[in-house]
């Protein structure tokens, strides 16, 4: 049987490739385009794995993570995240929360601060993180990492 | 005893004593002259040598020496010797003389102790400032030239007292600029110049130049007081140029991720592309297509945007009717909220004057805030009993001759960390319709009506913008109507 990968993303074209190219390797896809929906799906559905997107509305995909893991039900459920933002990680480490090397930058500040306190928290693991604009054959390798095909 | 008693009574007791003793010697001397030598001439003789001895020994004793004391007194003030007093023992006419003459050296010692304080407070408060402070001659030559001056420009006090103050300037012209706008006051504030130090370094100074006057108000010379503010200039350029390395990061991270959207829809059409290509699957070839050129329109607007934000504003003032205005936004959007599940409304809007403003440009501008109040709706979960909901109204405040359109969202809400960029070019927090762009070029066109956007928010309660427009035409200034108000100037 194959395996179940929901990709939950706001914007519809990404949701459109991804889920072409992981058709194309012989997945099941299924999809939402936004945090609320995705949850609903998650928990009707049961896929294998979720590509998640984080900046999205409704609830974003840190939200909707943060909730997975503190599910019993699916603190174990494989899960990608896309960022626009993947640098913040970058210096997670070396930088200090009042370190303001970009003062400006208020909207990655406040994703490096939860990436950070998820780290913390023994969230993250490596590799979890896939930057943008994204490469659907990046993503279909990494699911396959994860996976299995 | 005797000392106590008034000089008066010392010359009536001396001169009966004198007359005592002249009988008494008359009498002693008529019975001791030898015979033949006429005992009444011998008494005169000895009575007036005695009267003779007496007056001297009293006005030495009495006149001469104290007199002598008093004007050895004097002489020795004179000679600056101001803890010297008299011995003042006595009641007569030269001890109160003494006594007087002490007070008199007590007040001047005392006078001299708070002149000598004074004297030393005006030159710690000249000694102690780090202020250039020098005063000038009429002619123009250096008469006073304090610590602060010798640190900032090098020289030695003894080197330049007396030379010409403009050898201090780098282009003495500049004294003589400051010099002629004295004549037409008595001060001259901050004038810039740059003084030459000893060196040969420039440093940049505010000259405050004062007339010098006597308590006659006789001109006596000029006292500049000098501020160098060299250091202060070169830290003003450093941190210029540091904002400006911040707001150009801040530009192209903001561009680099509204690209990186772009890119998006074109790297992951391209594969849709070339997998149909391989297959042969025309569908997926043109879906994937489509994706790739939704990218490029994206990227073409925003190239237009921001040509849109950097040209030149100028609004064409007419007599608007807001409430016309708002009316047709209301009927444009109405529908379009309703299918996102959003309530929005008119608030009833009161009779408003007309305004003078570019209906165009209010009218973008309000579009511009009331789709990101959707937004900021469709963003954020609500629970069972909220209900997505924004509002339009206006109104004027006539006290500060303003007209206010509000816009109101119960939506996601901003953190102030938010608000402070939203202006901001190229600051967005939707990943993937916005440019960051859209409040930027709004705000400048609020701004070239003289007006401003107030912004409220509390994240998850919603958020309350105002924009502000002045009704009064002449409260505007001359380079807004001109549209000429500079590139990056908000509100």
């Amino acid at each position: 049987m194959a395996k179940k990968v929901l990709v939950v993303d706001d914007d519809e074209n990404t949701v459109k490739f991804l889920t072409t190219a992981l058709k194309e390797n012989g997945y099941e896809t299924l999809s939402a385009l936004n945090g609320k929906d995705g949850l609903e799906k998650i928990r009707s559905e049961h896929p294998d794995l979720v590509v998640l997107d984080v900046m999205m509305p409704k609830k974003t995909g840190f939200v909707l993570f943060k909730q997975l893991r503190r599910d019993d039900e699916f603190k174990d459920l494989p899960v990608i995240m896309l960022t626009g933002v993947a640098e913040v990680l970058e210096g997670l480490d070396t930088q200090t929360e009042d370190d303001d090397v970009k003062p400006f930058d208020a909207l990655r500040e406040a994703m490096r601060k939860s990436i950070r306190e998820m780290r913390d928290e023994g969230l993250i693991k490596p590799n979890m993180f896939i930057d943008k604009p994204i490469d659907p054959e990046l993503v279909v390798a990494r699911v396959k990492e994860l996976i299995g095909s | 005893m005797f000392k106590r008693i008034n000089i008066f009574w010392k010359l009536i007791v001396t001169f009966m004593v004198i007359i005592v003793i002249t009988m008494m010697t008359m009498d002693i001397a008529t019975n001791l002259v030898p015979p033949g030598i006429s005992a009444v001439l011998a008494g005169v003789i000895i009575a007036v040598a005695f009267a003779f001895g007496s007056a001297w020994f009293f006005t030495t004793y009495f006149v001469k020496k104290p007199v002598e004391k008093l004007a050895n007194g004097m002489n020795r003030l004179a000679e600056k010797e101001f803890e010297f007093r008299l011995d003042e023992r006595g009641t007569d006419e030269f001890s109160s003389l003494a006594s007087s003459f002490n007070d008199m050296a007590d007040m001047l010692t005392s006078s001299l102790t708070e002149l000598d304080k004074t004297r030393d407070y005006l030159h710690g408060i000249l000694e102690s400032s780090a202020d250039i402070i020098i005063t000038v001659t009429p002619s123009g030559n250096i008469r006073t030239f304090n610590t602060g001056s010798e640190n900032a420009l090098g020289y030695r006090r003894r080197d330049v007292i007396g030379k010409p103050v403009t050898k201090l300037f780098l282009n003495p012209q500049d004294r003589e600029v400051a010099i002629a706008k004295l004549r037409f006051t008595d001060n001259v504030v901050n004038f810039k110049t740059k003084f030459l130090t000893k060196s040969g370094e420039t440093r940049n100074v505010l000259l405050t130049l004062s007339r010098l006057r006597n308590s006659t108000g006789e001109i006596i010379g000029t006292i500049g007081i000098s501020k160098d503010i060299t250091e202060e200039l070169r830290l003003q350029k450093q941190w210029m140029q540091s904002e400006r390395f911040v707001a150009i990061g801040q530009v192209f991270t903001g561009i680099q991720h509204s690209m990186k959207n772009m890119l998006n829809a074109c790297t992951g059409g391209a594969y849709m592309v070339r997998t149909g290509l391989k297959k042969d699957d025309r569908k997926m070839l043109e879906e994937g297509w489509q994706i790739v050129q939704e990218g490029i329109t994206r990227m073409t607007d925003m190239s237009m945007n921001m040509l849109k934000y950097v040209k030149e504003w100028k609004p064409r003032f007419d007599q608007v009717d807001l409430n016309k205005t708002l009316s047709g936004i209301d009927q444009v959007i109405g529908r379009s909220a309703k299918e996102r599940g959003i309530r929005f409304s008119l608030k009833d809007v009161p009779e408003l004057p007309h305004i003078s403003c570019d209906a165009q440009m209010i009218h973008s501008a309000v579009m511009d805030i009331v789709s990101n109040a959707l937004d900021a709706c469709f963003w954020k979960e609500y629970g069972e009993v909220e209900i997505p909901e924004v509002t339009m109204s206006a109104y004027t405040d006539n006290d500060r001759q303003e007209a206010i359109i509000e816009i109101r969202d119960n939506g996601c809400g901003m953190t102030e960390d938010i608000i402070a960029h939203i202006f901001t070019p190229f600051f967005s927090t939707k990943s993937k319709a916005g440019t960051g762009l859209g409040l930027s070029i709004t705000s400048r066109m609020i701004d070239v009506h003289g007006g401003k956007i107030d912004v409220e928010s509390e994240p998850d309660k919603g958020t309350v913008f105002r924009i502000v427009l002045p009704i009064d035409e002449n409260s505007r200034s001359k380079e807004i109507i001109d549209g000429k108000k500079g590139f990056g100037s908000r509100r």
